[in-house]
């Protein structure tokens, strides 16, 4: 019912390229998220989609049919909004009802539809209400609603919860996924959170620069991101990015005063790219306290120098050097308070997820 | 073609305000432009005379009175305004009571035409029974204030009368102005030791550039297209003593059918405009760029 | 600073305030007395001066006898040519400003901005630079010296004006209100009928104000495109403060004068504070 295949899309204003050629193919049901930093064209290809934006070059279908010419009312598709975009003044009942009564649905169907999504997203006794007297929550819960009640192809999101405080933001995080897996229709969704892309997303696709960086599932992004940007973009808190010199496969730190040999998994590849230095890409739960039984191929016992310590409470963020770089540890809240004191602590380094990067270029080795 | 039409409501909606703007203002624009550099009296008359007409206008000695006249006016009419206006607005800022009332009296000759007001001022002024007789009337027998009648004297109560009418918009573009700076920034000063006075002085006057440059834009726009008042106060006189340079437009093109001349002297109107705007709005995008 | 100078100060700022407050509010008061004195009254006392009973023939003969020139029927004919000039002229420049400020905040396209811009310019321009051809174009479409060509220059010039004012208050509101009801398959004119207008009361109103006065106060284009019949009040009431037919009757100037003003001044004071807003946003001017 769903599925959009993105083909070959550009889209320019005046001399600039803001988008370069997107390929994507979204599978009927599957909840998508477009994730970047700001001006990398994530909500620009959102509205190529809608239709709110004319398409440069390229094709867009949705269900395979060819929409690119669709205007945007014809396209079978509802969106919700940053600014949630509801109506001023009309009531909150009239807000989700105005697309049906668009499209010249019966008087009984259109009221039956609003109590039916009233109901679901429990603003029953918000219906007489305007905008203004609405909570942000409420307001984003109505905005959803209106896209509910089109019974759509497609849903789509942009950057729906920004303007929520964190609290609530979590809170519908969750209530969205569960709509999801409730109505199984397809969402497009952009965010620049990267945590809302990890928690809610099948599969995410990372934007830079008009370019699709990375599109996968968010274990393939995490855990095997395909260049430096997308590695560094998810991941809360951040890799680790080392530079190091290359030592017969193995890789050359610095640590309080010592010097160590990491083993890498793809040595061979290493090898065969022939650089003498490479940033080793670490993110900070590999560099833990000693734990007694760990599979020994690819985890270094060493000192690190402690600078300053960040608990966050289920753990402690340790700020370390490595070859004079910053270095981040995820410690436990115990070894965080001893590091305070001591300064120089024992850890472990586990290099069997590490990622190694071009010095230059920044592409997976 | 229903697609088309669609995409291109926007520009179908606003076509008929465009080709108005076209025809009605650049277009009559270059037309007067066109109009000036011909010999055209009581009816347009196609044949050119270069910049004929431009010389017999600065050569004639109306149209001298009439500049001085607006430099007298202009000058004196923004001076007056702008410190009346600011004045006020200081004062109605010091958390006055029935500030609302008072700021409705300033401000209520806005809402009057100039042909009122010269009416009103006409009445007020006369030579006869106006001032001069009230403050005879006080005891001072020998009082004399006929300006009104006065060759010399007749612009300033073209000045007066305006002043009167426009001051209260001057205040109100202050007062919005003065209720727009940060409160921390005042109390900062306070705390640093500053006077009052000296708070408005280097603080809060410096801040309130773009609202006089505003002003002076207004009020000189006001000011340049004058025309009404003079009309109504002194129908230019006595004699063309009172003449602004649009009554001199009126009363060339119109009644003494001299067309060409006339489109001249709204063509150097319509330059006077410019040499205020043009830097002006310079000003005003390079400050939005930034 | 003591409290004996604070007080003298504030003496001093309420003092001030008073006097200009008096100032200000004189003229009006000499036009009420003196058009409810007669004539010796007025040549006995001074300006200021009570009238010491009150006496309405001024204003009834303002109103229904006074001779502007030739005529002699009082400001009456006048007074409601010019509600024939401003109410379709108000109306319809109100309207076509509304649509363009929409068109111009919300559904830009190449160029528009420009084109604001240009429409800009014609808030500053003096009128006496389009007057003569303005003039030739009536008499070409035959609407010279009538109510309609007054209504239709009106409107022309008063569009930049009400766009203006239009478009700023448009421009505030997110586009993506504009892109919500696209989705929802509203098409270019309900979105403006269904959900801008309702929430264009505010700026309606200031804009509707705002052309009143300024057509009302108008007599630049009244006594140039006006002919006998078709002048609009401000340009009566000059004519007969410039008719001297049997002596000079102050009483019966400023009766008219009132009359003349009457109107924009009960806008004022009943909707002052949209009036100022006009003033304000006229001044901004983008």
């Amino acid at each position: 019912m769903g599925a959009i295949t993105i083909q070959n899309l550009t889209k320019s204003y005046a001399s600039t390229e803001v988008l370069k050629g997107i390929d994507l193919a979204i599978n009927d049901g599957e909840f998508l998220i477009l994730v970047g930093p700001s001006g990398c064209g994530k909500s620009t290809l959102m509205n190529c989609i809608a239709g709110l934006e004319e398409i440069t070059s390229g094709h867009l279908l949705i269900a395979n049919e060819d929409v690119t010419d669709l205007s945007p009312k014809d396209r079978d598709i509802a969106m919700v909004f940053q600014s949630y975009a509801l109506y001023p003044t009309m009531s909150v009942a009239r807000n989700i009802s105005f697309g049906l009564e668009m499209r010249k649905y019966p008087k009984a169907q259109i009221e039956a539809t609003v109590q039916e999504v009233a109901t679901l997203l429990q603003i029953e006794h918000l219906l007489d209400r305007k905008p203004s007297q609405l909570s942000g929550g409420q307001r984003q819960r109505v905005a959803m609603g209106r896209a509910l009640a089109r019974d759509p192809r497609v849903f789509l999101f942009d950057e729906p919860l920004s303007n929520l405080d964190a609290k609530l933001r979590v809170e519908m995080r969750t209530e969205i996924k569960k709509l999801h897996k409730r109505l199984g229709t397809t969402i497009v969704y952009v965010t620049h959170d990267q945590v809302e892309a990890m928690t809610l997303a099948d599969r995410i696709a990372v934007m830079k620069d008009g370019i699709v960086q990375q599109f996968g599932t968010p274990h393939e992004i995490y855990n095997d991101p395909a260049n430096r940007f997308v590695a560094d973009f998810m991941g809360s808190p951040a890799m680790n990015f080392i530079e190091c010199v290359v030592f017969e496969g193995n890789l050359v730190v610095e640590s309080a005063a010592k010097r160590y040999e990491l083993a890498i998994p793809n040595a061979e590849a290493l090898k065969a790219s022939g650089l003498e230095t490479v940033v080793l890409g670490i993110r900070p739960e590999m560099i833990t306290e000693p734990k007694p039984s760990t599979d020994a191929t690819y985890v270094s016992q060493m000192f690190l120098d402690v600078s300053v310590t960040e608990p966050t409470g289920p753990d402690t963020l340790a700020f370390g050097t490595w070859n004079g770089q910053d270095l981040q540890a995820r410690l436990s809240p115990e070894k965080g308070r001893q590091a305070e004191i001591d300064s120089t602590i024992a850890i472990q380094v586990d290099t069997a997820k590490a990622v190694l990067f071009h010095p230059q270029t920044g592409a997976r080795i | 073609m229903f697609k088309y039409l669609e995409t291109h409501l926007p520009k179908l909606v606003l076509a008929p305000t465009v080709i108005a703007m076209l025809v009605c203002m650049y277009g009559f624009i270059a037309w007067t432009a066109g109009l000036s550099f011909t010999k055209s009296r009581m009816l347009p008359q196609w044949e050119f005379v270069g910049l004929d007409q431009y010389a017999r206008l600065f050569s004639n000695p109306r149209w001298q009175v009439a500049l001085d006249n607006l430099f007298i006016f202009v000058f004196l009419f923004i001076l007056v305004s702008l410190v009346l206006g600011l004045l006020l607005a200081i004062f109605l800022d010091q958390k006055v009571r029935a500030e609302g009332a008072l700021r409705t009296i300033y401000l209520y000759p806005m809402a009057i035409s100039f042909v009122v007001t010269g009416t009103a001022w006409k009445w007020i002024l006369n030579p006869g029974l106006g001032i001069e007789k009230l403050v005879r009337d006080f005891g001072f027998t020998d009082f004399e204030f006929r300006w009104l009648v006065e060759q010399d004297m007749a612009i300033y109560t073209i000045v007066i009368a305006a002043v009167w009418q426009s001051s209260g918009f001057v205040m109100a573009m202050f007062l919005a102005g003065l209720r727009g700076v940060d409160d921390n920034l005042v109390k900062a000063a306070q705390i640093d030791g500053a006077s009052k006075i000296q708070t408005y002085w280097h603080i809060i006057l410096p801040m309130m550039k773009p609202v006089f440059f505003g002003a002076i834009v207004v009020l000189a726009h006001i000011a340049i297209k004058s025309f009404d008042l003079v009309q109504a106060l002194t129908g230019g006189g006595p004699g063309y003593a009172s003449d602004l340079p649009a009554n001199f437009m009126y009363t060339f093109a119109f009644s003494r059918a001299q067309m060409g001349l006339g489109a001249a002297s709204a063509m150097i109107m319509l330059c006077g405009v410019l040499a205020i705007l043009v830097p002006y709005l310079y000003s005003e995008l390079r400050t939005k760029r930034s | 600073m003591n409290s004996l100078q604070l007080k003298m100060g504030r003496a001093l700022i309420y003092g001030l305030l008073i006097t200009f407050a008096l100032l200000y509010l004189g003229p009006l008061y000499v036009m009420l007395v003196t058009s409810l004195k007669d004539i010796e009254e007025i040549r006995g006392g001074n300006i200021l001066a009570l009238p010491e009973h009150l006496n309405f023939s001024a204003w009834s003969k303002a109103w229904s006898s006074a001779c502007t020139g030739t005529d002699c029927e009082g400001l009456a004919p006048y007074f409601w040519n010019s509600v024939r000039i401003v109410i379709p002229a108000v109306l319809i420049s109100t309207l076509i400003g509304a649509f363009n400020g929409y068109v111009l905040a919300q559904w830009q396209f190449k160029g528009s901005n420009m084109l604001f811009g240009a429409l800009l310019f014609g808030c500053f321009i003096p009128f006496q630079v389009i007057l003569l051809p303005m003039a030739k174009l009536l008499a070409i479409l035959g609407l010279a010296n009538t109510v309609t060509g007054l209504v239709a220059v009106h409107v022309v010039y008063g569009v930049t004006f009400t766009t203006l004012f239009f478009r700023n208050y448009y421009v505030a509101i997110p586009n993506e209100l504009v892109r919500a009801a696209r989705l929802d398959g509203a098409p270019f004119f309900t979105i403006f009928w269904r959900i801008f207008l309702p929430m264009s009361t505010p700026i309606i109103v200031v804009t509707v104000i705002w052309q009143f006065t300024q057509i009302w106060n108008d007599f630049l284009f009244g006594v140039v495109y006006s002919g006998p019949g078709t002048q609009p009040i401000t340009v009566a009431l000059n004519n007969l403060v410039n008719t001297s037919v049997g002596g000079k009757q102050y009483n019966v100037d400023m009766a008219a004068a009132i009359i003349a003003a009457l109107p924009t001044l009960f806008v004022y004071f009943v909707a002052g504070k949209y009036f100022v807003r006009g003033l304000t946003a006229g001044a901004v001017k983008g």
